[in-house]
């Protein structure tokens, strides 16, 4: 297989994200050196311009909240209006396109609702931050498998609508990967599930993550997965959960304090932290205890018990149980007749959820088995090898999650394509003109179930253009809508009487155009050489420190084993790199890594034998 | 009616250029075909275009065509390949999302045998809109009681009369396959048709209501 054919599953999630990879022996996680597969999914910025991700930037959130951003994927292909139970808690500044727009005295001219991240006075789009994590999982991924990585499948949630996708698939293209699909989450657990379980069932994967809920229900038949209906809620997740406990915190804080104690980003930041601790310390522990620091010498502590947390839950609980209905409606399914329920995200590690979800299911249903974490991943990892023609058995069937329609006259919401329609598919849809002569036809295309317009998503506005002037009426424009197997909208246009494709101009109202993806991509690019130079000279250094270093250890062991040509040689080969690691390229270094590594081969051999001769040897002394 | 039950004549396949049996999957090669111009639900699944169906055969044909026409194993193709294996497997989970709902299945054969849409005929068998009237004044009182036993029976008799018109739409299918002779009379088959899945949907909305 050619370097360019490897593509890698990630899991780019609100709180960690990790990649996976399809191996002969199965799809496992990408680790590094201390075994981890998790990287939070929090990026830091320092005043000199550094930029970490991860755990070190995870590190760095009290000390520098403003300039520590986390929950990015809250943020994705959303207008700041979807956003107003965010930002009343995001330490670090968010704005909206048009508040920008307006203070600098011009309003955005196509009026779409973006969300900017600011940091150091720099604006930053959700896509742009995502690809920075991206960039960190390409980067581990290209460490541990020791090779370049340039495709990748990324998951989203189920009930991810167009803008979201779109998003995504933007921000893998900004990091330097081509996107071969975008998967849905509750789907790649059962690809990841699915490997060891052969029998026909129908199953519901029940996925509450940090910061989205999926339920999709499944029916699994003789190497035919088949998404049967998903239901959710894209802003409903551990998040939420974590903010209860800092709400109860903070509210105490203040009762004792006073009611007008500010907390301090720091604070706040420490606060967050805390709270998630809790919440994972709680899952195990009957209680657990948070301490406050507020300055002064005035520390507060409070011990939270598993009772006052699940109180807490309850509420959310609640909202996913009822998705879990809806989903279970829309199959056709009564609970009893789900054989399993699968459980992912870090949240399910919560004996409470696991509970209630047994309650609704069946308690023997629930199936926890696998490392909620990782299955995403490893899902995305087997689709990755459905894509490069590695697995041909499995058929993957999914869904649309929401309806996809188009505004019609009097602000009704004209539906084309029903939710959990299996995808690709595609309507299509006649429109005409409404005044002599039009060349160019409007249409607002909405996602969403409710009956009006207003209260859909707003995918965005699509001018058809080059229309044949005709009298009005006279043009007949059939549009074609096609959700391909990613769930992303295509939109084509072709005047019936003319023959002629009409074109499509989309104004997304909440994402990126082409050509602004474009533009970051090339500059995301142009500082992506030097980054992957240094990433490349310090693996390289590495390697050749540990060449270096074994063949001295031989010329100790079996000076014997070279000639005085071969000697000559190698020592040569030897000065060579030696001079080379003191400058910085890579390929020169690799070179003489090579001659090094040949001129070697002797040694190497003759080590080998010694080792055997060792081993034989030793085996006799016991035999005696 | 033989015009409507005539078979797509086999086309050759474009890469082998062997006869095919069905459109768009080669029998011989297992190659992609373009779609044909002109092709319905029934010819793209090579089922006979009848209202009675054999679900298990609909379900396998569906599945072997998208083991072949889904985009997930065409990602290494050319654009082309790749863009008539998008056209190919929207077509056929189209097909098969139509075929597999007896509702949805119902309303697409009356097309293409000629009968009217919901758009175009609007009336009801005779006697139904007073039966479904009553209806809905229990539900609205059961509802306003908070009745759930008396709410859960009205759904079973909603289901039961979803069924009863099910059946009836299905004989009326067989009177048109036993070639009955003159074009009024099947004229009237097909009317008779629309007014039976015109009640269906009014029925299936009320069972969504509730």
């Amino acid at each position: 297989m050619a370097t360019d054919d490897l593509i890698i599953g990630i899991d780019l999630g609100t709180t960690n994200s990790l990649a996976g990879v399809m191996t002969p022996a199965g799809p496992v996680v990408v680790r590094d050196a201390a075994g981890s597969a998790l990287i939070p999914s929090v990026i830091a910025f320092t005043p000199d311009g550094a930029v970490t991700v991860g755990a070190a930037a995870k590190a760095h959130a009290v000390e520098n909240p403003l300039a520590t951003v986390y929950s990015v994927k809250r943020l994705m292909g959303k207008g700041v209006q979807d956003l107003a139970e965010d930002l009343r808690v995001l330490p670090y500044a968010v704005v909206g396109s048009r508040q920008v727009a307006l203070a600098e005295g011009q309003l955005d001219e196509i009026q779409r609702d973006l969300v900017w991240v600011r940091v150091n006075g720099r604006l930053m789009t959700p896509q742009e931050l995502s690809a920075v994590i991206l960039k960190e999982v390409k980067a581990r991924a290209e460490a541990a498998l020791g090779r370049a990585v340039t495709q990748a499948v990324i998951t989203v949630p189920a009930y991810f609508d167009d803008a979201q996708r779109q998003a995504t698939r933007d921000a893998g293209r900004i990091a330097g990967l081509e996107v071969k699909r975008i998967v849905n989450e509750p789907t790649a657990a059962v690809l990841a599930y699915g490997l060891d379980q052969r029998q026909d069932a129908t199953v519901a994967v029940y996925d509450l993550g940090g910061g989205t809920f999926d339920l999709s229900v499944l029916k699994i038949a003789g190497g035919v997965c088949q998404v049967l209906s998903t239901h959710g809620d894209t802003h409903l997740g551990g998040d939420d959960l974590d903010r209860e406990l800092m709400d109860l915190i903070a509210g105490e804080v203040r009762s004792r304090y006073g009611e007008h104690l500010e907390f301090t980003p720091a604070t706040r930041q420490a606060l967050r932290l805390f709270a998630e601790a809790a919440k994972i310390r709680i899952s195990d522990h009957p209680t657990a205890t948070v301490e406050v620091d507020l300055g002064e010498g005035r520390v507060f502590s409070r011990t939270i018990a598993r009772e006052e947390f699940e109180a807490l839950s309850a509420k959310w609980i609640d909202r996913t149980l009822e998705h879990c209905r809806l989903a279970l409606g829309d199959a056709g399914k009564t609970p009893a007749q789900i054989d399993r329920v699968v459980m992912v995200g870090g949240c399910t590690r919560i004996p409470y959820v696991r509970r209630r979800v047994g309650e609704l299911f069946g308690p023997a249903k629930v199936y926890t088995a696998v490392n909620p974490d990782e299955v995403v991943a490893l899902g995305a990892a087997v689709q990755a090898g459905i894509l490069m023609g590695l697995k041909r058995d499995l058929l993957l069937l999914d869904v649309t999650p929401l309806s996809l329609g188009i505004e019609t006259l009097g602000g009704a919401m004209g539906k084309l394509i029903l939710r959990n329609t299996t995808v690709p598919c595609q309507a299509s849809e006649v429109f005409t003109t409404y005044v002599d002569g039009q060349t160019s036809v409007d249409i607002h295309v909405l996602q969403g179930e409710r009956e009006l317009a207003a209260d859909c998503r707003s995918l965005g506005r699509f001018q058809l253009r080059g229309i044949p002037p005709m009298p009005a009426g006279g043009p007949r424009i059939r549009v074609g809508f096609l959700i391909d197997a990613n769930g992303i909208l295509n939109v084509s246009a072709r005047e019936e009487r003319s023959g002629r494709e009409a074109s499509v101009q989309i104004t997304p109202s909440h994402g990126l155009t082409r050509q602004e993806v474009d533009a970051m991509v090339k500059e995301s690019l142009a500082k992506a050489r030097p980054d992957m130079v240094a990433h490349q000279l310090i693996d390289l250094r590495n390697e050749a420190g540990r060449i270096l270093r074994a063949v001295e250890k031989a010329l100790i062991n079996v000076p014997q084993a070279l000639s005085s040509e071969q000697r000559l040689l190698l020592d040569g080969a030897v000065a060579m790199l030696k001079t080379r690691l003191q400058q910085d390229d890579p390929d020169q270094i690799y070179a003489a890594m090579n001659l090094v590594n040949d001129a070697a081969m002797p040694l190497t051999q003759a080590q080998m034998d010694q080792v055997m001769k060792q081993t034989v040897v030793g085996k006799k002394l016991e035999d005696l | 009616m033989d015009k409507a039950k005539q078979q797509v004549v086999p086309a050759k396949c474009v890469h082998c250029s062997r006869e095919m049996t069905q459109p768009v999957l080669c029998d011989s090669c297992a190659s992609l075909n373009p779609l044909p111009a002109v092709t319905d639900h029934f010819a793209l699944l090579g089922l006979p275009r009848r209202f009675e169906l054999d679900e298990k055969l609909l379900h396998e044909r569906y599945v072997a065509l998208s083991r072949h026409s889904h985009p997930d194993f065409h990602a290494n193709d050319d654009p082309e390949v790749r863009m008539l294996a998008l056209q190919v497997s929207s077509s056929v989970n189209d097909a098969y999302r139509t075929l597999s709902d007896p509702v949805l299945r119902a309303g697409y054969l009356l097309g293409l045998l000629g009968g009217t849409s919901m758009a175009q005929e609007k009336s009801v068998p005779e006697g139904f809109l007073s039966s479904i009237m009553m209806l809905q004044e229990e539900f609205q009182d059961a509802k306003a009681a908070g009745d759930a036993k008396t709410l859960g029976d009205l759904g079973e008799v909603l289901r039961n009369q979803k069924e009863g018109f099910l059946r009836r739409v299905r004989t009326a299918f067989e009177q048109l396959d036993s070639a009955s002779a003159c074009e009024a009379a099947r004229q009237d088959v097909l009317h008779e048709i629309r007014q039976l899945l015109n009640a269906v949907a009014y029925v299936r909305k009320m069972m969504t209501l509730m």
